[in-house]
């Protein structure tokens, strides 16, 4: 069974990025059987800026889910970006799942935007003042919805899907005061609580691609100024053949970057 | 004898670093927050990717038009966004 994921994180979309993504995005049927994105899609959040989510995003041949990150919140128009996304047939998490027929088997996945807080030893705790209860609560509460819907999906493999990160280890690269913004490990341990094959999750940009959970689940950081591609794609299934690990066909789109 | 900074004097460099820093993620015609501000002998250097050329653009506008006395130079490129030519595989 060999379920193929393509994945980016932190696109960021305005008017002056639509159509970057286009000509890569055209090629997903030939590799990948679904397109998670793992958030910021946007810049500040607002229903225009999801409308160039729908139109570089939408109407793609494989199905595209993604959670929501930090900056699609900006503006306070969470319902109304929601909208446009699902209006353009992209599935949207936040504690909920869904699960996916695919050619290699039922893949079901998990989101949530997750918070921060930081990492075992060195994160924030439930105490002191409101502001502080309730920071380490929003990231409390976003890993138990990860987890209850993770436990919840009846599938043949598991996918996490979050913004922020699940593990210290994706964010090498990241001045070392910030993790506490860029992920917390209560996320690990909901990713750890279920038979979870691969977590998937954006928001550090200088961070690097691979990680694990204390748990041994494999965790890839897909946001764009870290793959520095449209996206990556993961073959996951217990049947690889040494083989299989080649080149997706044509080199890719043929422009020149600044 | 001491000498004593003058009230009005131009405010040390790290509080400018810091303040480009908020700038850049605060500013909604910027937004981002992975640019990193480099003090250099000679200058401020703005590190960090971004989507598209005209974003580029705009922080360094944004940023000299707030600190005109400050010299910046910037190295920040555009994400490329080909396709991907290789797979990761994960038994």
């Amino acid at each position: 069974m060999v379920i193929r994921i393509a994945a980016v994180g932190d696109v960021h979309l305005d008017e002056d990025v639509v159509g970057r993504f286009r000509p890569a995005l055209e090629e997903l049927p030939e590799c990948a059987d679904v397109l998670l994105l793992a958030g910021d899609l946007t810049r500040h959040g607002t229903e225009a800026e999801a409308r160039c989510v729908a139109e570089e995003f939408g109407g793609l041949a494989v199905p595209v889910v993604t959670v929501l990150g930090n900056h699609d919140h900006q503006c306070d128009q969470v319902p109304q970006v929601v909208k446009v996304l699902q209006d353009a047939g992209i599935t949207v998490l936040e504690g909920n799942g869904v699960v996916l027929d695919c050619a290699g088997g039922r893949l079901g996945i998990a989101g949530v935007k997750g918070f921060g807080g930081g990492f075992a030893g060195r994160c924030a705790s439930d105490f002191g003042e409101p502001e502080m209860k309730a920071f380490v609560r929003t990231t409390t509460d976003s890993a138990d919805r990860l987890g209850a819907a993770l436990r919840s999906l009846d599938c043949d493999m598991l996918v996490a899907l979050t913004h922020y990160s699940p593990v210290p280890d994706t964010l090498a690269g990241e001045p070392l005061e910030i993790y506490p913004f860029l992920g917390s490990y209560q996320l690990g341990q909901a990713i750890d609580s279920a038979p979870t094959a691969l977590a998937l999750h954006g928001h550090a940009h200088a961070g690097t691609e691979r990680g694990t959970t204390p748990g041994g689940v494999r965790v890839r950081n897909v946001a764009h100024p870290v793959i520095k591609q449209a996206y990556s794609v993961f073959h996951v299934g217990d049947q690889l053949d040494t083989d299989q690990v080649s080149p997706i066909g044509q080199s890719g789109i043929q422009r020149s970057w600044s | 004898m001491t000498h004593h900074r003058d009230i009005g004097a131009d405010p040390p460099d790290e509080y400018v670093e810091a303040e480009i820093h908020r700038l850049l993620a605060e500013d909604p015609a910027v937004a981002e927050q992975g640019i990193t501000v480099v003090r250099r002998e000679r200058a401020l250097v703005l590190y960090g990717e971004v989507e598209s050329p005209h974003r580029r653009e705009e922080i360094l506008r944004r940023v000299s038009e707030r600190f005109p006395d400050v010299p910046i130079t910037s190295d920040i490129g555009v994400i490329r966004a080909q396709a991907p030519t290789e797979i990761e595989q994960l038994p």
